[in-house]
């Protein structure tokens, strides 16, 4: 019986007999097969398997008291967490045993039973956690993992009885102010604290004064990665420096930590910086400097730490005019093996990225992601190219459009969908640039598709109509089908076709347009759509009505319906607000998504930078000097040249710079083959055949 | 700061759940199933429903579990995930990344996860070794799981070169052999666990025989387009160490960064580096003579034993190492790279038989007394292609047809060597010229590994050991590895 699986759906008697039939006699191999027994009922708590699970509730008391294994007690343990959420009676009769555990000599039991007091929701439970936890740390020498582990549970309890933590936040204070005990704990103190703080929306936000903030800094060598991460995280906001020269200081004192293999690490220290670096008078050219090359080294990471990184490139380039950051666009160049958010998310950081210099590298990447094979990403850059054309400046459109009209030759559907879309955005913000162009656009009408293009089809058509001779021929490929569209393509129709009847208020115009506007009202029950043809029947009428009663004049009807449109303008921007709370939250979930805490988390605090005499009000004034100290000027000198010669020099550096003459250089001989297994090759073996079946083998 | 640790296995089924949080519904794993497994239009690894978020990667070994945290409010992404890959990691030491072993041992991985997150969720510890000698249970194959570890980040950070798997670095027999190299391992591990201020190596190692292996892994990663210009070229590099030294030793090494290399420093290697010996390393003259200047690390990133502030202040790496296996260092470089290969191919199009011809040339560039393993050339063709007529001058070329690519692969390559291929596809009799001409052409990428070699140039100059009791004079081991990360040309 106990060889059967652990993982499988189980009756509760099976585990019993099994319990049972080998809980009697102490022989060793019953111990591995009672294991097994308790292993199948953690099994079916992750299978869901509640019900049946909880009736083992007394069987498995009997084990908890004579067990000492850790196995056994860690199933135990984990057995009441789960059950006991669901029959609080249970949890209350199994306290005794949990408190057996606290009260042994074993680190690990008691790690293991104070957690489960604070993780099972039974008051009965927290108040003793509570009470552990006093006893704990009035403890003389107290274990520190124990200590750390009843810091750290103090967060839990705080959401079952926030009042009774506050009054115990005094003896955390203690232990941090004191940095007499072992430096895990005092950041496990630090970190409750903050946490605590954080949490509760009536508290006061955290503050830390100056000189435990550099105690802290000077402890950061002595602790793992994850303190260390943590430590950068508290201070960050809750230490707020007076002076510049305190916070040049803690600039330096966190700089080496831009080095460590963990993300978490670097980005804390980054954010810790980054929030500095409002409070200082000049930021140094190789701060800024460092900052980039950590960010670029982490795009070693695997993917999802990758993404995380460029996720918040992004916030950084968007953070201030002239981005701190300096990065060299081809980072961003997207790989084949890339997976799809990766490469989203840099075709975003090429975006910004885009400046005069880099724009013909950057053009020239996109032009061959317009060809990829996944539809989304093909369709992005095109996008992008045109997002381009719209936020550069005059110079630069023309390169974007040549790009444009290159691929609309490509002749792909969706590419010439998407190219057709961007160009209304150009068209709508150069006017005159690109007329004569429009020609070659409108040639695709039949292949549009998509509400989305179909629109800014009919957009280009009506607003050039002058330059195309055919226009009304091509409308008409629309408007045929005017009953079977989308209702925002439908507007656009109406729109359209009120426009060329006022332009040119010829036979054929009206014709086209009343019968849009009747049919409208006769076939259509969207409310909006009658409204709109309502509204302009109307007009319509009152300007023929007019002539008579002069209430509105063709003219003015004209300006009405066709206006000027206004220029648009590409707002990549975020709010300055919303990006300095960002800034705060360097590196968590909000960094991805790009939004204020408060659309995401409801309950958590808005960080703010907290106020102080150096606090710079405009972050974009700041000025950017380069160092002024010698030892490593002159290394900096040689790489600095480099780099503001490399965008030049790399732009063209070829492949045929590396070579050198080969000593051994194989011949192509023979012709090709064909590499399949060509049928024919089988009419050649037989000789193999005849061999194998003549060997004298007795058929078995 | 993590509410729950969810593992499913690579189908979906829910193998594992662990919360660190009370008010979570036990419920919440099928949600994520719904969500995510089920969903193939996701593509992103973080998803946020309401205020839970879950946080999730695929195993990089066996069985391509999913990995899952849940997260209630606005956690630290870079700890969440920094962590998974270091669970995954673990889990890869005991084994527990199948399937099959993990419903039967899940209890390790509870264990495991209560050492590596501490209460409410905040990950405490996960360096690999300090876990497994906190753990009441040791993998089975011991030191190799050690050994493996830094192997095994190497797949994790270069998911496009298949080559690098797990068990590739070769160790000497006799170093597996010694399992019990910690003293007092036995049940209370955490007794002699000293957490003052080393909290990675526990006091009183001692081995039979020291010995130092340090690997310099690169990866280069280059992007050429179509008329030959490099778009970007980049190498990755990590050096992985192994270390099985007595006592507490203080270990000191140097490089021949630019920045290291500006004091006198530079002369004494310089001149060393004509005399060809006293090094510490007798293998030194593998080194193509192009790495005998210095090289530019744009970044650097430590290992947490690295002691950052003697390497701001003096540019000397200086470190305790924890013994058995870890990743030291990993650095970036840009500038002079030396490329291992290159490849110029011409690609055309046919415009009368619908075909495309392929004459590519393959050209190895490192020292002809070198040799290149497993080099392997993938060229695409157009999805439409039957078949392929090919001819190559060495190495052995075959049309796959399910990859749409002709694979040339190489078992060895020696260096200075030229190689050329030709061939044509033959396409489906309903191609018409336009689909040819549409074809997007992904590029061609090359995959090899050269010992010995250094992309970046980067050498190790010297390497010391001033440990409190070791008696004997450590041996020193290193080893170079060149690999391609992304070598991408587009034609």
């Amino acid at each position: 019986m106990s060889d059967q699986k652990v993982f499988a759906r189980y009756k509760a008697n099976e585990i019993v007999t099994d319990l049972q039939h080998f809980g009697v006699k102490k022989f060793k191999s019953n111990i591995t097969r009672r294991k097994n027994a308790l292993r199948k009922i953690i099994a079916n708590l992750v299978l869901g398997n509640y019900g049946e699970m909880s009736v083992l509730f007394s069987e498995l008391l009997k084990f908890w008291q004579i067990e000492d294994d850790l196995e056994v007690k860690r199933i135990c343990h984990e057995y009441i967490r789960v059950i006991g959420a669901l029959k609080p009676q249970q949890a209350r009769e199994a306290l005794p045993f949990i408190m057996d555990d606290f009260k042994s000599r074993d680190e690990k039991l008691q790690i293991m039973a104070l957690r489960t007091l604070v993780l099972v929701p039974v008051k009965e439970l927290s108040d003793q956690a509570f009470d552990c936890i006093i006893s704990l740390v009035n403890h003389k020498s107290p274990p520190e993992q124990v200590t750390r582990t009843a810091i750290y549970a103090l967060l839990d309890l705080d959401e079952i009885d926030h009042e009774r933590v506050l009054g115990l936040s005094s003896i955390l204070h203690d232990i941090v102010k004191a940095q007499s005990s072992s430096p895990e704990v005092i950041v496990a103190a630090l970190h409750t604290l903050y946490s605590i703080h954080e949490k509760n929306a009536n508290m006061e936000p955290f503050r830390i004064p100056l000189e435990l903030a550099f105690d802290m800094l000077e402890l950061l060598p002595e602790l793992n990665e994850w303190n260390k991460a943590t430590v950068l995280e508290v201070l960050t906001t809750s230490v707020v420096p007076q002076h510049y020269l305190d916070t040049h200081e803690m600039i330096e004192l966190a700089l080496p930590y831009l080095q460590q293999v963990n993300t978490y690490v670097v980005l804390n220290s980054l954010k810790f910086i980054m929030y500095l670096l409002n409070y200082v008078d000049v930021i140094k050219e190789t701060l800024a400097e460092k900052l980039s090359n950590s960010v670029i080294a982490l795009l070693d990471k695997p993917p999802e730490l990758q993404f995380l990184v460029l996720r918040n490139v992004i916030l950084l380039l968007l953070s201030r005019e002239s981005s701190l950051l300096r990065l060299d666009i081809s980072y961003f160049f997207i790989e084949y093996n890339d997976p799809i958010y990766i490469k989203d998310t840099k075709l975003e950081c090429l975006y910004l990225l885009a400046n005069k210099e880099t724009l013909p590298r950057i053009l020239e990447e996109l032009e061959q992601y317009a060809t990829d094979i996944d539809i989304q990403m093909s369709r992005k850059s095109v996008r992008a190219i045109g997002n381009l054309a719209v936020k550069l400046d005059e110079d630069s459109v023309h390169d974007c459009v040549a790009v444009l009209l290159d691929l609309l030759e490509f002749g792909v559907d969706y590419v010439v969908q998407e190219i057709i879309s961007v160009f209304r955005n150009i068209l709508r913000k150069y006017p005159n640039n690109f007329k004569a162009n429009v020609t070659e656009l409108v040639k695709h009408t039949e292949v549009v598709q998509e509400p989305e293009s179909k629109n800014a089809m009919i957009w280009i058509i009506t607003q050039y109509s002058d330059v195309i001779p055919n226009y009304l021929e091509l409308f008409r490929v629309f408007s045929s089908n005017m009953f079977s569209e989308t209702l925002e393509v439908q507007f656009s129709i109406l729109n359209s076709a009120i426009k060329f009847f006022i332009r040119s208020p010829t036979k054929e115009t009206e014709e086209l347009c009343m019968d849009l506007l009747k049919g409208c009202i006769d076939h259509e029950n969207n409310p909006d759509l009658r409204d709109k043809t309502l509204m302009y029947w109307r007009l319509l009428s009152l300007t023929k009505t007019s002539r008579i009663s002069n209430a509105i004049t063709f003219e003015s009807l004209k300006s009405v319906l066709d206006g000027e449109l206004p220029l648009i303008e590409m707002n990549t921007k975020l709010d300055p607000t919303v990006l300095e709370e960002l800034e705060l939250n360097i590196g968590t979930i909000v960094s991805i998504y790009l939004k204020p805490v408060s659309h995401i988390f409801r309950l958590n605090k808005t960080k703010l930078l907290p106020q102080s005499p150096i606090l710079n009000p405009n972050k974009d004034l700041l000025p950017v000097v380069g160092n002024s100290f010698p030892p490593t000027g002159a290394n900096r000198d040689r790489q600095n040249s480099e780099s503001q010669s490399s965008t030049k020099s790399r732009k063209t550096a070829m492949m045929d710079d590396y070579d050198k003459p080969a000593e051994k250089i194989n011949q192509l001989k023979g012709k090709r083959k064909s590499s399949s297994n060509n049928p024919s090759k089988l009419s050649r073996k037989p000789s193999t055949l005849l061999r194998k079946l003549s060997m004298k083998r007795p058929f078995s | 700061m993590i509410s729950g640790v969810l593992v499913y296995s690579s189908r979906g089924e829910l193998v594992l759940n662990k919360f660190f949080k009370n008010s979570l519904k036990r419920s919440i794993s099928d949600i994520f199933r719904v969500q995510v497994i089920n969903n193939l239009d996701v593509r992103s690894p973080v998803l946020t429903l309401g205020s839970t978020t879950f946080h999730h990667i695929r195993s990089r070994h066996g069985d391509n579990l999913w990995l899952v945290t849940i997260t209630r409010s606005n956690a630290n992404s870079a700890a969440i995930w920094e962590f998974l890959y270091k669970l995954d990691a673990v889990m890869n030491a005991y084994r527990l990344d199948r399937e099959e072993a993990l419903k039967e041992e899940f209890m390790i991985v509870h264990e495991m996860l209560d050492i590596m997150l501490g209460g409410n969720g905040i990950p405490i510890d996960t360096e690999l070794n300090s876990v497994i000698a906190q753990m009441s249970v040791k993998p089975v194959r011991n030191m190799g799981g050690l050994l493996d570890s830094p192997d095994g980040n190497d797949v994790l950070s270069s998911s496009s070169s298949p080559t690098s798997s797990a068990g590739e670095l070769h160790f000497p027999k006799f170093l597996t052999k010694r399992s019990s190299s910690f003293l007092g391992q036995g049940d209370s591990t955490s007794d002699f666990y000293d957490n003052n201020k080393i909290t990675w190596r526990p006091k009183g190692i001692i081995h039979k025989k020291d010995e130092v292996f340090l690997y310099v892994n690169e990866r280069i990663n280059i992007l050429v387009s179509r008329d030959g210009s490099i778009l970007k070229s980049y190498v990755d590099g990590t050096i992985d160490i192994t270390t099985h030294l007595s006592g507490t030793p203080i270990c000191r090494f140097g490089l021949n960064d630019s920045l290291g290399m500006q004091s006198e420093d530079e002369k004494k290697w310089l001149a060393q580096q004509q005399r060809h010996s006293g090094s510490d390393f007798g293998n030194k003259n593998f080194i193509p003579k192009a790495a005998a200047g210095s090289v530019l690390l744009e970044d650097c990133k430590f290992h947490e034993c690295v002691s950052l502030d003697k390497f701001n202040r003096n540019h000397i790496i200086e470190f305790v190492p924890p013994d058995g296996s870890m990743e030291l260092m990993k650095y970036h470089v840009r500038d002079n790279i030396n490329l291992p290969f290159k490849v110029t191919p011409i690609v055309t199009h046919s415009t009368r038989d619908n075909e495309i011809d392929y004459r590519i040339t393959l050209k190895s560039l490192f020292p002809g007394k070198l040799s290149a393993k497993d080099v392997v050339l993938h060229i695409p063709v157009p999805p439409s292609t039957v078949d392929c007529k090919i001819s190559v001058s060495n190495g052995h070329c075959k049309f796959v047809p399910e990859e749409n690519a002709m694979i040339w692969r190489f078992n060895k390559y020696n260096g200075l060597t030229e190689n050329t291929l030709s061939a044509v596809t033959v396409s489906t009799s309903d191609t018409t010229q336009l689909n040819l001409q549409q074809w997007t052409r992904p590029p061609i990428s090359l995959e090899f590994e050269v010992m010995m070699f250094s992309n970046s140039g980067l050498v190790v100059r010297y390497f010391t050991i001033s440990g409190k009791d070791s008696k004997h004079r450590a041996v020193k081991w290193i080893k170079y590895i060149s690999k391609a990360g992304s070598y991408e040309v587009r034609y």
